[in-house]
């Protein structure tokens, strides 16, 4: 080792290949992700190219049909919206309450622990798992009706309430302590500082957390196929009790259909639950971009 | 009809509580230090002693009204003249229900046209009797609330107590949960396995719920070949795909990329994640599956069907790229920037670095993170249920069909089901293995990660 000789051939030889061993391992990781990329842009021109010529308005303010040029997706969007309503006026007051208690409130205790576990491992359940739970409890249970938007609601609150918790905790942890010791200064009580002052500036960071739920919960499918919410619905549900369909669920309705005309149905349709979900995520990220404060 | 106006009635009471309480306990305050707390709070006093009462009086009657209502019934000598046998009475009963609470309904037993009145009846009595009562427990808890308005009187310390209590109701919504799972799955599951033997279901090796041949019935409901479909499609296929393609572009993102290119790149890769399942399942039906068809096809494989493992398995792993990245991406910012400095330090080169320094570093953070995403792969419905196949099969070949545990849960749940059979009762079975093997790959790989992390730390 004493007397290399950098400028050899040999030595040269060598670091001429680990140069390019660099190179490699670079457009390697380069590869990666543009081969990523690449799936993604296949699967967005192929739904594009089939989809595009059937979004039309009668399309947009149609129902489910048995005749592909008539069917349309009012019915299931309007399902969807309701079924949204039911998940996060459940799941956003809950998840927001039990992240506070969580966070400001609880007292380090076994049970405790198992909130906080229980939570965890909530978030990382299969959902077609909380379809069972929704089949077994809500509609053999407690005798709710199937197929309803009220069930789809309840099942997908479930299943986004310990997304929001986290969020919402990791949301009030970023809250720096001088908030709070400020308040506790002026002789505000632990509630007051909580919710005057805590709760206004996590918020954004919330809403994040629960726009990004909601979005997963929107484009959900199998817990809503474990509770029935594979009917052929004609009518846009007129309440929280009628039989429905949402949108991912029509998608997957459509795909099953022998008739070719479905094919740009359904592909029509992905592209209106992806425009929803991009809105969605965009709200997010500007809600991020405008409102999150570095401490 | 009349108690959802007596709800109506309380929550309206509750806000004139409040604006009294509050107007009440201004006139009492006399300067500063005078009162413990503030008016609102004793307006919040107010209302909380007439909505909590109230609110569980309402529940209770709610809960015991119908039964009430049917006592009032069986008393009724219309009744009588109806047939005894249980069955056809209570479709009558049922039906008159339905008709008494909404006229339009079509009767398709004469009988129960008679039921309609008595029922209104009784239900309008009850009805009135209860609203009755919910309103003087919540005149009767505004009463009390209206007393204790004093200054010396500590309505915070009161109303914070009730946000607390609110706030533990709240956190225990998800121990609930916990619980409804388990106990659910666990008891339909028990009711499957009162047929079926668990250890013919754990170990055989022949799937076919649907015939009722055979002496035995639990030799039908062999779920191995739905484990090793899902082990083949979710753990094996998917996790070729996704882990080398979302370890290299964490590597290129978080070492190579240019602070620029990776604001912009991982937000994209991001996307890949919240692309809907079953936008990915009709993707694989639609393209990837006849391609993958025609593939089998062109290597002389004889009638390639067109569902296959590899399809599914292929968009499956290609959904859950973001998700390694994302843990390779924690795994690798866990790592101490010394110990990279140091490597670069003795002269190796970027490469070098990462595969003999930061890999091995955050080998276990990244183990966690396939963990995880093998938990993800193979509860994933929606790609398998419209790309993989129904045959239950031992294969490895991966142009076959095979089929997965979560396709049979939907396969079993969905469509004519008749309640409590096997067939539909081994979902939930299959639902209870599922829901233990995810929850051990989260907690081993929970685990894993923080005790990685205070490694490092």
């Amino acid at each position: 080792m004493s007397n290399l000789d950098w400028s050899s051939p040999e030595a040269r030889r060598r670091l001429a290949k680990r140069h390019a061993a660099e190179r490699r391992f670079k457009a390697v990781g380069l590869g990666a992700i543009v081969l990523s990329l690449a799936f993604l842009a296949l699967l967005l021109v192929i739904m594009l190219k089939n989809g595009v010529a059937g979004l039309d308005w009668s399309f947009l303010s149609g129902s489910d049909s048995t005749d592909a040029t008539v069917a349309g997706v009012w019915g299931a969007t309007k399902g969807s919206l309701l079924t949204m309503a039911v998940t996060l006026l459940l799941s956003f007051p809950m998840g927001v309450l039990a992240a506070i208690y969580l966070e400001e409130f609880a007292p380090r205790k076994r049970w405790i622990e198992w909130i906080e576990v229980s939570i965890n491992n909530l978030a990382a359940v299969p959902s077609i798992i909380f379809g069972l739970l929704g089949l077994a409890v809500f509609i053999n249970t407690l005798g709710m009706p199937r197929s309803s938007p009220l069930v789809g609601g309840l099942t997908l609150a479930l299943m986004t309430m310990p997304v929001i918790v986290i969020s919402g905790r990791n949301a009030i942890k970023a809250v720096p302590p001088s908030i709070r010791e400020a308040a506790y200064g002026v002789g505000a009580s632990k509630v007051q500082t909580t919710f005057h002052h805590v709760l206004p500036l996590a918020l954004p960071g919330i809403l994040t957390g629960t726009i990004i739920g909601m979005a997963r919960a929107l484009g959900e499918t199998a817990p809503l196929l474990m509770i029935g919410m594979r009917a052929f619905v004609a009518t846009p549900p007129d309440s929280l009790n009628a039989p429905s369909s949402v949108l991912p669920m029509q998608i997957f309705l459509w795909s099953d259909e022998i008739d070719k005309g479905f094919v740009q149905n359904t592909s029509a349709a992905i592209i209106v639950l992806l425009v929803f979900l991009l809105a969605m995520n965009g709200i997010a990220i500007y809600l991020r971009n405008k409102f999150e404060v570095r401490w | 009809m009349i108690l959802t106006g007596v709800l109506l009635a309380v929550f309206g009471l509750g806000l004139v509580g409040w604006f009294a309480a509050r107007g009440r306990a201004r006139l009492l305050y006399k300067g500063r230090g005078s009162m413990h707390s503030m008016p609102a709070y004793h307006g919040w006093h107010m209302a909380l002693w007439i909505l909590v009462p109230a609110l569980i009086a309402w529940g209770v009657w709610s809960a015991i009204m119908p039964g009430l209502v049917e006592g009032a019934l069986f008393a009724d000598p219309v009744v009588a003249t109806l047939p005894t046998d249980p069955m056809t009475l209570g479709s009558i009963v049922a039906e008159a229900h339905d008709l008494a609470s909404d006229p339009s309904a079509t009767a398709f037993n004469p009988q129960a046209q008679a039921l309609v009145e008595p029922i209104r009846a009784a239900q309008f009595r009850f009805g009135l009797i209860g609203g009755l009562l919910i309103l003087i427990v919540a005149f009767a808890g505004g009463a009390y609330g209206f007393t204790r308005i004093r200054p010396d009187f500590r309505a915070r310390t009161q109303v914070e107590r009730a946000v607390l209590a609110l706030l533990l109701a709240a956190s225990l919504m998800a121990i609930l949960t916990t619980f409804g799972i388990v106990g659910s799955l666990v008891f339909e599951a028990g009711m499957f396995f009162k047929d079926v033997s668990p250890i013919a279901f754990l170990t055989g090796t022949h799937w076919s719920p649907a015939s009722t041949s055979g002496a035995n019935i639990s030799d039908n409901f062999g779920a191995v070949p739905l484990f090793w479909g899902t082990i083949y499609i979710g753990a094996i296929i998917a996790m070729v795909v996704a882990i080398p393609l979302g370890l290299m572009s964490a590597i290129y993102l978080t070492q190579y990329a240019a602070p620029a290119a990776r604001k912009w790149l991982k937000p994209m890769l991001e996307i890949l994640a919240g692309i809907p399942t079953v936008v990915y399942g009709y993707f694989a039906a639609l393209t990837v599956a006849p391609l993958i068809r025609d593939f089998a096809a062109s290597i002389g494989m004889q009638n390639p069907s067109t569902e296959s493992a590899l399809a599914a398995g292929l968009v499956m792993g290609v959904m859950i790229i973001p998700f390694v990245s994302s843990m390779a991406d924690d795994a690798l910012a866990a790592v101490p920037r010394a110990m990279s400095d140091g490597s670069l330090a003795l002269g190796s080169t970027r490469s070098e670095t990462i595969k003999r320094v930061l890999l091995p570093a955050a080998l276990p953070g990244i183990v966690a993170g396939v963990m995880l995403a093998i938990s993800r792969a193979i509860g994933e419905t929606m790609i398998v249920v419209m790309a993989a196949g129904a045959a239950a099969r031992l294969s490895a070949n991966p142009f076959d069909t095979m089929t997965t545990v979560t396709y049979q849960i939907v396969q079993m749940l969905t469509g004519d089901q008749e309640f409590n059979s096997p067939k539909t009762l081994s979902a939930f079975a299959l639902g209870l293995v599922l829901f233990i093997v995810t929850l051990i790959l989260n907690i081993v790989a929970l685990r894993v990660v923080k005790r990685f992390r205070e490694a490092y730390e």
